[in-house]
Formats: structure tokens, C-alpha cells, sequence
């Protein structure tokens, strides 16, 4: 059926055309800003969670004291897990895995180019326990040492190559030598992030940069992740028995806490993008009222000859949907190459982007953005419809 | 039944308060006009004759007094009730033709049928009524914009009976016409008056008042029958 009022607001929309056209413009980027918004946020929190899960029977123990500074050959003033509470943790954790780590950053040498990153001392034996070499061998020698994907490829190192290690300023910068590159890890939830790292012997390690026996992060990787949290729990009361000394943590619930600041993140953006709505949401109101205004007389004579006011409400809110519809079909296409633009700029990888927890957010910013525009125009209608017949058919 | 006239006003006054005070627009008006009657209304500008037509056409409701039309209060009815009668007993013909700018002169024709049964016309009446008003299919497309008064008020004519109404309310329709075109609608006018309607008509010009069967003059808003 063939509506006489919608057919009238698409006059009417068609007669102000330029006008229409400029507020459903506030509409389109009201509903391009929160799709996109919202897509980028559920696309971080996606990539961040595949990158993470993959770690989750992992418990982590550092120092519950903020580690200060340590240099190759200096004063090592640093707290960290010591050897005695390493020894509890072991004997509670009976036959799972215990990874004692050395970490620091440092800067480095290659060739006549400098560079900065982290470097991790571990057991020789610890390494493939949880990384995997992708190219070369794990450490043998002394010297030898395994990098991350990142810094293979961001310096063209291979195996054989030397890397000078330490700050720029020492006198004498120890060399080791590359037996291995590491397969891309990303941003892993075990807290050992290697893909722009130098991983060394511990020996090599605390040679060059003390720490003996103070390590700086403990890692448990448990057999059966559902007893994640009793192993966990039984560290606790092992090594914190009289207080505090040391920081537990387990992957998953760090994901939680990172997924949970994500969310917070997605919201935060997506409110900032719902005020470019509220801008839109005016200026559909402007173009609305000055319909009405326009309109008076005609108003007038729709009342006098015997329309209902609620025909004449339906009228106004008609053009207000198809201002909406206008703004939120444009909006929803723009936003699949801006939204599709803005994720791949901002997270690297559109892996995600199809997803229907992604993609939902078109549909979803469509329908927000033509219900906005609904909503700017009843005030408008309800106006037009109250109009005194006989006033509004006397204004010129 | 018969004795009880199509429209009743008894006692009827209209007030507007303003800042400036108030103004009396009707004082105390009681008038009766019955079924197929031709009412000319006359008097000077300001003395109260679109007011009483607003009355009529239920645009209004009296301050003081009642009105009774078809057999109903005015002053009883509900908002939709009114407007109701204002789509289903009167047709309204204006001064200024006040068609529907932005639909077709057929579809301003169609449009009180399709507030009275919520769907478009196919019983073929709207094209009917507006080819007895002389329009074609080519010139009932066009919009009001694109046609002379006097077509457009032929237009309004048809608007106003698609409805089959009892009443016909006519405030000056001639009013924006040269004489031969007013003299043209005003035989339309005598012809629906022959086919039964009750007419009713404001004008300032007598020679236009002496197509109707009595002639109502009001004064400041009092009632001086002829
Ligand atoms: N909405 C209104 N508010 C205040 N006063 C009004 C209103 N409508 C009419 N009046 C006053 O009521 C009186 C009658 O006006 P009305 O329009 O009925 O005159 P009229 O006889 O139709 O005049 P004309 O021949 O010029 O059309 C006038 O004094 C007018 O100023
Ligand atoms: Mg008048």
C-alpha cells in the first residue's frame, strides 16, 4: 500500500533536497563514527585475545617491589624473586613447569646500527620448554644467543651473525652470537614478549648484568589448566606466608583485566563517537522545525479538511525516517571502507573485521542513527500536529 | 425529524481575549439553517462572517452558546470526533484554493478519501468528480502551482464533495477570481445546491449573494437577517 503521508514527506524531502541532504550528512558521520568506533574496539579486543589465550596456563611471579635499575656491570640495587622463594615455588609446584627469567633492556650494536630492546637470561634447557625456534638452534655455546622475528628481520640478522649488547656509553660491549631465530609470538600473556628481544643463557645473563639468583619473573606453566588456580593458590600460601613478597598472576585473568580495559577503551570511543550523534541528532531537528515552519499553511489545510493529528504527526516523523535512512544507508556503506581503512591502519590485521561481533556494529549504527533521527523529529510532528487549523491556515 | 435543522447555532458568541482586551467576534448569534438551504452571508469587513464560517466548518468552538450540527453538539465532541466531521459532512472551499501544494491536482482530489478509508482510491470517484469539473488525465497531473485560479478552485470544489458532505462552506470563492471565472464557479455552486447540498457562502458582492435563496447580513458581530 501506497501511504498518501509518506508520499508527501518524500515530496517534501525531494523539494528541499540540498537541505535533507546536509543534515542526513551529520547522520552519515554520526553512524560512520560508531560503527568504526566500535569496530575498532571489538577488533583490538578480539586480536588481543587470540594473541593471548594461547597462553593461558601460564602463572606468572614477580617481585611485589617496582624493580629500579640494573646495568651490564653495575650495582645491581634491584628486588626480585629470590633463589629461596624460587625453591618454593618449585616444591609446590611439583612437576609442572618452572621457568626462572632474567629480564632487562638494553641497547645493542649490529654492525654500525643501534638498537634497543629487551633481553631475557633463561636456562638453555628452559627455552624450548615454551618458544619455539624457528630457524637455527636453540643456545649451545657460551656466546650464543636467539632473537625475535621482529629484530631478525628489522636488521637482516641471520644465524652467525653478532650482536654487540650493553649500553652505547661502556667501555667494553660483550658480542654474542645468533644460533636461532624465534618464531612471532605477538603480545603474549605470559609476559614474555620476544619478538624484539635477545634471549641468553642465564650465565651469559649474569655475567654481564648481575642479578644472580634474583630473578625477575617466574613462570609456572601448569599441565591441566583447570588447576590452574589451586597451584596458584598454593604458591601464595607457600611464598606470601608472612607477607606480601611476591606478585601472582595467571594469563587468564590478565586477559580478563586486559579485555576488561579494552572493553572500558571500546566504550570510551564509542561515546566519543555517539557525541558527533548528538551533533547530527540537532541539526536534524534544525532541518525538521524549519520544515514545519515552512509548512504552516499547508499544515493548515491538511487539519481544516479533516486529518487526524496523529496522520499529521506520522507525516513529520516519515521525513524524519527518511532523513535517517538516507544518512544511515550512506553511513553504513562509507563505514565498511572506513571502519574496514581505520581497523587495518589501527591494528595491523582486518582478520577480525568480518566477524559478526564486528560487523554487527553497521547494522547496529544504522539502526541508532535512523532512530535518532526519529527521535529529533517529535517534537517537530507533535508541533506541526497541535497547530491551530485556523492559525496555521491565516500565516502566509 | 425534519423540524430540527441541519445546523442549529442558539445564542452563539465568539470572544478573543487579547492583551489589548477583548474582542467580541460573535455576539450572541442564533441562526438555523436547514437541509438544502443557500445562505449568502454579508456584511462589512471585521464583522464577524469568517468567524461564524470557522463555527460552522468545526474549526472553532462558540465561548458562550451551542451549536448543533446533523444533530450533534459541537461543544460535546471529541477532537477526533471533529475532525471527523470535518473529513465525512463539510467540504470547505476557500479564498485562497488552499490545495495540497506538493500533490497532484487529482491526488489533492483522492486525499479526503484517503483520510476517510485509509487507502487509496479505486473506485475511480476522485477521477470522476474532477472530470466533471472538467480536468483530463494530462491536466489532473499537474501540480497547483501549474494551474489558474479558477481551475484551482474547481479543484477544491471536487476536493470538498469527494466526501459526499451534507454542507458545502464557501468563505469568498469568488473572492480571487476575475467576474466571468467567479460567475463560472458560482453555477457549479447553484448545481450542487440543486443536487441537494446544503450551501452556505460569504461574499461581498450582492450580485453574487442574489445565486443564493436568502441572504444573512451580520454587523459587528450581531445577525441582521434580510
Ligand atoms: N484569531 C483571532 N484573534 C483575535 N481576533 C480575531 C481573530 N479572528 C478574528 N478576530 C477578530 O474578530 C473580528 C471578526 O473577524 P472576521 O475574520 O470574522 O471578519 P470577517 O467578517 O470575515 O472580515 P473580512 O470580510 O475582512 O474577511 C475582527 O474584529 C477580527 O479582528
Ligand atoms: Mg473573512
Amino acid at each position: 500500500m501506497k501511504d498518501i503521508f509518506f508520499e508527501l514527506s518524500v515530496r517534501s524531502v525531494r523539494l528541499n533536497f540540498l537541505r535533507s541532504l546536509l543534515a542526513s550528512i551529520g547522520i552519515v558521520i554520526g553512524v560512520v563514527a560508531i560503527s568504526s568506533m566500535g569496530m575498532l574496539g571489538t577488533n583490538m579486543q578480539l586480536s588481543v585475545k587470540e594473541q593471548l589465550s594461547s597462553n593461558v596456563n601460564t602463572i606468572m611471579i614477580s617481585s611485589d617491589v617496582v624493580r629500579t635499575t640494573s646495568s651490564a656491570g653495575g650495582p645491581s640495587t634491584s628486588q626480585g624473586v629470590t633463589k629461596d622463594q624460587l625453591n618454593d615455588i618449585k616444591n609446590v609446584a611439583g612437576t609442572n613447569t618452572v621457568i626462572p627469567i632474567h629480564r632487562t633492556n638494553t641497547e645493542f650494536t649490529i654492525g654500525s646500527r643501534d638498537g634497543r630492546g629487551s633481553m631475557y637470561g633463561l636456562d638453555p634447557d628452559d627455552i624450548e620448554k615454551f618458544l619455539t625456534v624457528e630457524n637455527g638452534t636453540s643456545i649451545r655455546g657460551a656466546n650464543d644467543a636467539v632473537i625475535g622475528s621482529t629484530i631478525a628481520s628489522n636488521f637482516n640478522l641471520n644465524i652467525g651473525s653478532r650482536i654487540k649488547v650493553g649500553e652505547h656509553d661502556t667501555d667494553s660491549r660483550p658480542t654474542v652470537r645468533v644460533s636461532g631465530i624465534l618464531q612471532s609470538r605477538g603480545f603474549s600473556a605470559d609476559g614474555i614478549n620476544t619478538d624484539n628481544a635477545i634471549i641468553v643463557s642465564d650465565e651469559w645473563y649474569t655475567d654481564h648484568f648481575g642479578d644472580k639468583d634474583l630473578y625477575d619473573q617466574v613462570n609456572v606453566i601448569v599441565e591441566d589448566v583447570d588447576t590452574i588456580s589451586d597451584v596458584e593458590a598454593a604458591i601464595d600460601e607457600k611464598v606470601n606466608r608472612k607477607k606480601d613478597v611476591v606478585r601472582i598472576m595467571d594469563a587468564s585473568s590478565r586477559l580478563e583485566s586486559i579485555s576488561q580495559t579494552l572493553g572500558t577503551i571500546t566504550t570510551f570511543i564509542l561515546a566519543i563517537g555517539g557525541i558527533s550523534l548528538v551533533v547530527a541528532a540537532v541539526s536534524i531537528f534544525n532541518v525538521m522545525m524549519m520544515s514545519v515552519n515552512e509548512r504552516v499553511q499547508e499544515i493548515g489545510i491538511l487539519l481544516s479538511i479533516g486529518t487526524e493529528k496523529g496522520e499529521v504527526r506520522r507525516m513529520f516523523l516519515y521525513e524524519a525516517l527518511i532523513l535517517g535512512i538516507i544518512g544511515a544507508v550512506v553511513g553504513g556503506i562509507m563505514t565498511l571502507v572506513i571502519g574496514y581503512s581505520v581497523v587495518s591502519a589501527m591494528i595491523g590485521s582486518t582478520a577480525y573485521f568480518f566477524r559478526p561481533e564486528s560487523i554487527i556494529y553497521i547494522p547496529a549504527g544504522m539502526v541508532v542513527g535512523m532512530v535518532v533521527c526519529v527521535i529529533s523529529g517529535l517534537y517537530p510532528a507533535w508541533r506541526a500536529s497541535n497547530m491551530d487549523p485556523i492559525d496555521a491556515l491565516r500565516s502566509e | 425529524m425534519t423540524d430540527i435543522p441541519l445546523i442549529r447555532l442558539d445564542d452563539v458568541s465568539k470572544v478573543y481575549h487579547l492583551e489589548s482586551g477583548d474582542v467580541t467576534a460573535l455576539d450572541h448569534v442564533s441562526l438555523d439553517i436547514r437541509e438544502n438551504d443557500f445562505v449568502a452571508i454579508m456584511g462589512p469587513s471585521g464583522s464577524g462572517k469568517s468567524t461564524l464560517m470557522n463555527q460552522l466548518g468545526i474549526l472553532d468552538v462558540p465561548t458562550t452558546g451551542s451549536l448543533l450540527i446533523d444533530n450533534r453538539d459541537v461543544a460535546a465532541m471529541s477532537t477526533l470526533e471533529r475532525t471527523h466531521m470535518r473529513r465525512d459532512v463539510i467540504g470547505y472551499i476557500f479564498q485562497k484554493f488552499f490545495l495540497i501544494p506538493l500533490l497532484s491536482a487529482y491526488e489533492n482530489v483522492e486525499y479526503p478519501l484517503i483520510l476517510k478509508h485509509k487507502q487509496r482510491d479505486t473506485t475511480g470517484r476522485a477521477r470522476e468528480i474532477l472530470q466533471a469539473m472538467g480536468f483530463d488525465e494530462k491536466l489532473a497531473a499537474h501540480r497547483p502551482s501549474q494551474l489558474s485560479g479558477g481551475q484551482q478552485q474547481r479543484v477544491a470544489i471536487a476536493r470538498a464533495l469527494v466526501n459526499d458532505p451534507k454542507i458545502l462552506l464557501c468563505d469568498e470563492p469568488t473572492g480571487n477570481l476575475d467576474r466571468k471565472t467567479g460567475l463560472q464557479i458560482m453555477d457549479i455552486l447553484v448545481g450542487l445546491h440543486g443536487k441537494g447540498k446544503t450551501v452556505i457562502l460569504v461574499t461581498h458582492d450582492p450580485k453574487i449573494a442574489e445565486y443564493a435563496k436568502r441572504t444573512v447580513v451580520i454587523e459587528d458581530g450581531r445577525v441582521q437577517e434580510a
